[in-house]
């Protein structure tokens, strides 16, 4: 099946201007606030990397590029592993595209498990990240579904990682950006891909 | 008050930077951006290359370790704060070897993080890495929490040991497994009596009476958990040697010593607290078989001093003795026995 990563570019950098306001308010609470700037600000730059490089540069190895480089936080260079891993993996050639995207998801999990040591239940990405790696053999669309899941379970987690773990039990009954981040990302995936 | 005299546009890293490349023109080169050094000569059997970083404010750690016997590259971030991942990748990929490069990362959330970037990167693009963990801080020592013993004034012995050993062409895992060895085998122990002093207020970081000691600082302003009434200089001396001693894991009787300034700590004071270390080791049986003495891991001008013990392997010795052609280790020919 086609896959076509300027389409998840575009419809990503939308989505993250919706959410932004709802991103920001999020992120004040368990954070200090700038996940909706960072994944907002990320994307549009993404977009034009992406426009200037003239096809020398896949929309995926653009927002790679752009959120391992530029953007601000941990989870920014962290969301950019991922991009990163799914570019590498898009761009060998002659698998399929769900088994690649599917590929690259999972060694994106992997290696930002790698570098910030979380496991499901601590609270963070990792948490809409895991299920949704798991579920991509079946389909994008489930993929988005389990992301969502893993998102809304994180308000009832107490963080144990990252700067929410800070202000502990405060945090407890909203969702992690993050997470929420996450999710956005794989149902952005699902929708270009006309899976829901 | 008395504000240090950095210049007047802010970040005062980029023109120490410079400052420090321009006097040291020999020995390293520096890239604005993102900012790094790299060393300009390494031995010719060296096989991986090593690369640090941190925050800045810690001078002349890591630049004043770059060079022949020491690191090929360091990554500064800003004062206290850890480097971005983009600066740790650009030094990582010029100081790599053909066996790949490796990481000597100090204890702090920020630095793991960023360098872990860095290495998924440098995997990407097929350059083999390895961690070295500095965890040496015994003030952090604790059961409760998970992120472990803060990395300290036993940076400079890793670099130096470590450094001696990728010159004798050893491949990556051997060095990883030695450097691990060397951080297990090391403990240090800070104390202040004043903290250091705030860039923007010119006033101490944080305050403490006359007569007050804080007993087990850190190296970034933050606040020992102690603070004790100051002791006598050589029943101080006495208590941070027993405390060492005891957590230190098993080791041989021979012991490297390490007397660090804070940055507001004279040398005169530094010596003369060497003079006590030495007497308290012998007192306790242990061999002093390396020592250094001097300013290398401060807290900007923190008054203060760490004591940091590692024990020495017999195979270890002529590591810490071979020469180190840097801009700030104190020994350019061969330690002569």
């Amino acid at each position: 099946m086609a896959f076509d990563q300027e389409a998840v570019l575009r419809r990503f950098a939308q989505a993250a201007e919706d959410a932004h306001a709802e991103l920001t308010e999020l992120d004040q609470r368990s954070g200090d606030g700038d996940f909706g700037d960072n994944l907002r600000g990320g994307l549009r730059d993404a977009v034009l990397r992406f426009e200037k490089g003239d096809g020398g540069v896949s929309a995926f190895g653009a927002l790679g590029e752009v959120f391992l480089d530029e953007v601000g936080g941990t989870s920014g260079p962290l969301l950019g592993l991922l991009f990163t891993e799914i570019a590498h993996a898009l761009d060998g050639t002659g698998t399929d595209a769900v088994a690649a995207f599917g590929e690259g998801a999972k060694a994106g999990l992997a290696a930002i498990q790698r570098v910030g040591e979380a496991q499901v239940g601590d609270r963070t990405l990792v948490d809409a990240l895991a299920p949704a790696v798991e579920a991509v053999p079946q389909g994008f669309a489930a993929a988005a579904r389990a992301a969502q899941e893993g998102a809304d379970r994180t308000a009832d987690l107490r963080a144990r990682r990252g700067r929410a773990s800070y202000v502990g039990e405060r945090v407890k009954g909203e969702p992690d950006p993050g997470a929420v981040g996450i999710a956005l990302f794989f149902r952005t995936v699902a929708e270009a891909a006309g899976q829901r | 008050m008395s504000l240090p005299f950095h210049p007047a546009d802010g970040d005062p890293v980029p023109p120490a930077l410079r400052g420090f490349a321009r006097a040291h023109a020999d020995l390293v080169e520096l890239h604005e951006k993102p900012a790094h050094l790299v060393a300009r000569h390494r031995a010719p059997a060296r096989r991986v290359g090593l690369v640090s970083g941190g925050g800045s404010g810690h001078e002349p750690l890591h630049a004043g370790f770059l060079g022949r016997g020491m690191l090929d590259a360091v990554a500064p971030g800003k004062v206290f704060a850890s480097p971005h991942n983009k600066q740790v990748l650009e030094a990582s990929r010029k100081a790599a070897g053909p066996a790949g490069v490796i990481h000597v990362v100090k204890n702090y959330t920020g630095d793991r993080i960023n360098f872990g970037i860095a290495a998924e990167r440098l995997r990407l693009e097929g350059i083999e890495v390895r961690r070295v963990l500095v965890d040496d801080d015994l003030a952090t020592e604790s059961d409760e929490t998970a992120t472990g013993r803060r990395g300290t004034g036993a940076t400079v012995v890793v670099e130096k040991l470590l450094g001696a050993a990728a010159d004798t062409g050893l491949g990556l895992d051997e060095l990883a497994a030695l450097g691990a060895e060397f951080a297990a085998a090391s403990r240090s122990l800070a104390v202040a009596s004043r903290a250091q002093t705030s860039m923007h207020t010119g006033r101490p970081a944080f305050d403490l009476e006359a007569g007050e000691l804080e007993y087990g600082v850190g190296i970034h302003g933050e606040r020992a958990q102690k603070t004790i009434d100051r002791p006598g200089t050589e029943e101080l001396v006495d208590r941070m040697l027993d405390e060492l001693v005891a957590g230190l894991p098993e080791g041989p009787e021979e012991v490297l010593a390490v007397v660090n300034g804070m940055g507001g700590t004279t040398l005169l004071e530094l010596y003369g607290l060497h003079d006590l270390v030495a007497a308290g080791l012998e007192r306790r049986g242990l061999t002093l078989a390396g020592e250094l003495v001097g300013t290398f891991v401060p807290a900007l001008d923190m008054a203060g001093f760490s004591l940091t013990l590692t024990w020495l392997q017999p195979e270890w010795k002529a590591w810490w003795a071979a020469p180190a052609v840097t801009p700030a280790f104190p020994r350019t020919v061969e330690e002569v026995a």
